[in-house]
């Protein structure tokens, strides 16, 4: 089938991608690639999906793995949303700390005085 | 109180048109005076050098929670013992800051309030609109304030790290709030008077704003 291909292709890309960007632990990018090989096989072997949903009580396997996906998913949002969070209050530190100590700059050289930012 | 050892802290944003007269108001009076022009697009930063004043730029706009917080931490290390924080805008009145100053005798924070003082220039369906942020702040912070979101306040440098704001942008009013009430600081209103112009109303905040402010006291911070 096709979309087995495209889907495949869409994988193999992404762990390339990812492989060439390795600056992580080997654990890392050993789950990662774990989590795409059974991504893949998933793909090649669709059954294995139907098993595992009947295995957990839920009818199909396409409705377990969207299941899964939206708890992935929360998480992840969750994750970069903390992140940004945090981002944004270090920027904020960083910004403010500049602005005193610029001010404190010209006020004690006011030679340095300048409103280009 | 010295009026050398009070700070009166101005947060500006794209207020190039009416901050040289605000600062020059309230350096005449005597107060120590800093501005943090927040990133503005315009002139405010130039415009806000008046002799005097000292002026704080953040390199991009954060918010006036966040400007507000920058002055207060400046006003700190140059040794203040009381902090003011005024709006830039144009809506206070410099003659109502000995007032906050003089409430602190007996209080940590002094709070104005339009409601218990005077309001020129309102129109009744933004006397509405500070109605009901009023009654949202008090039933969130368990307060009974006349006036919950009045830009004009004083308090003594001893409750800065209490009243720490953490909201950059315009949730900050409302996380004063419930800072005082946690930290059980001793709290007082005083009469204010607000003059709202034409320029001051285009800055204030309208109620699609205040989904906004709601969303950053819930999710942030």
């Amino acid at each position: 089938m096709i979309i087995r291909i495209l889907l495949l292709v869409g994988l193999a890309a992404t762990g390339w991608f990812i492989f060439l960007r390795r600056n992580k632990l080997p654990f890392h990018i050993m789950t990662v690639f774990l989590l795409i090989g059974a991504a893949a096989a998933a793909i090649i072997f669709p059954d294995m999906t139907q098993d595992a949903a009947n295995l957990v009580g839920v009818g199909r396997g396409t409705d377990l793995v969207t299941y899964l996906a939206i708890v992935v998913v929360m998480f992840v949002l969750l994750h970069y949303y903390t992140k940004f969070v945090e981002l944004q209050r270090q920027l904020t530190e960083v910004t403010r700390e500049l602005a005193i100590l610029r001010g404190e700059v010209e006020r004690t050289a006011p030679a340095a005085k300048s409103d280009q930012a | 109180m010295d009026r050398s050892e009070t700070w009166v802290v101005i947060a500006a944003f794209n207020e190039a048109k009416v901050i040289r007269e605000v600062v020059s108001e309230v350096v005449r009076a005597g107060w120590c005076v800093v501005v943090v022009d927040d990133g503005s697009r315009d002139d405010s930063a130039a415009a806000a050098r008046v002799p005097g004043a000292v002026v704080l730029r953040h390199r991009i706009n954060l918010g006036q929670g966040a400007a507000l917080q920058t002055g207060i931490d400046y006003a700190l290390r140059r040794g203040a013992r009381s902090i003011v924080t005024f709006d830039a805008d144009g809506q206070h009145d410099a003659n109502d800051i000995p007032l906050l100053i003089e409430a602190l005798a007996d209080a940590d924070i002094a709070l104005g309030s339009r409601f218990l003082g005077r309001v020129e220039g309102a129109s009744q369906r933004r006397m509405a609109l500070l109605r009901t942020a009023t009654a949202v702040s008090n039933g969130l912070s368990g307060m009974k304030l006349s006036d919950a979101h009045c830009g004009l306040r004083a308090f003594r440098a001893s409750a800065a790290p209490a009243l720490r704001i953490t909201q950059d942008r315009m949730a900050h009013a409302s996380e004063l709030l419930r800072k005082i009430k946690t930290s059980k600081l001793r709290v007082v209103e005083v009469p204010v008077t607000i003059k709202y112009t034409d320029h001051s109303k285009s800055k204030g905040q309208g109620g699609i704003q205040a989904v906004r402010i709601l969303f950053d006291y819930f999710f942030r911070a």
